[in-house]
């Protein structure tokens, strides 16, 4: 565990494969990480990531999942980097250009998807506006996600109370 | 009703204080513990936590 001069705001934990870049900014708690694998990604722990808690396909297999780029990764042999597919959503040459100069195009989603987590928050995804509190804001390709517990600090959004309260629904 | 002029679709989400979340337009809604069809043009979704009929709104966050 390390902080990346080149990645301003988050951390990076690796095992002899892979690296793991974790942003916490990015994160909106869609929570799909620890419900998928505990064992590596546990929110109640420090440091919360464990490479040696699973093998490093398991990994990548989870990162995949997550909706943004709060979780996203590499491989340690950059030559292997140059041959990953769309197929492999998280790897930072898709979602981290100014980490591996590489462009890509994700597709556009037209309708919005309105995605219930298990036990946890709404996530909107695409474009579309966001009307809250006498507020009107616009999204393009954005993704949001609103609190469906009550419990959150930063209402209408999700802050990750549902978790701390055991939320099930 | 009122003539879309832009000719594009505009999804709105609107937060309803102390009340559910509401969503007009193109939207497509996959509830990934529930077998849920996607309701045609509008629906609320439970904020409250208290809905027995999740993820919809069932006016329980009225209920104190």
């Amino acid at each position: 565990m390390s902080l990346d001069p080149s990645f301003s705001g988050g951390r990076k934990y690796s095992n002899d494969e892979i690296t793991v870049y974790w942003k916490p900014s990015a994160c909106i708690h869609a929570s799909y990480c620890y419900r998928e694998l505990i064992e590596v990604f546990d929110p109640g722990r420090r440091p919360w990531v464990d490479m040696k808690g699973a093998t490093t396909e398991k990994i990548i297999e989870t990162i995949n999942l997550c909706p943004t780029e709060a979780l996203t990764w590499k491989w340690n042999d950059e030559a292997k980097n140059q041959s990953v597919g769309i197929d492999q959503s998280n790897h930072i040459r898709f979602r981290r250009p100014e980490l591996l100069a590489q462009k890509s195009n994700v597709p556009e989603e037209n309708p919005i998807t309105v995605k219930i987590m298990i036990d946890g928050p709404i996530v909107l995804k695409g474009d579309f506006s966001l009307v809250y509190s006498g507020i009107n804001k616009d999204f393009k390709e954005g993704i949001v996600s609103i609190c469906r517990c009550g419990a959150s600090d930063h209402q209408p959004f999700c802050d990750g109370q549902h978790r701390k309260i055991g939320f099930t629904g | 009703m009122e003539e879309i002029t832009s000719g594009k679709s505009k999804t709105i989400i609107e937060v309803i204080d102390s009340g559910p979340l509401k969503i007009s337009g193109n939207f497509i809604l996959k509830d990934l513990k529930r077998v849920k069809e996607t309701p045609m043009g509008e629906v609320l979704l439970c904020r409250c936590g208290k809905s027995s009929d999740k993820p919809f709104c069932d006016g329980s966050h009225k209920i104190k």
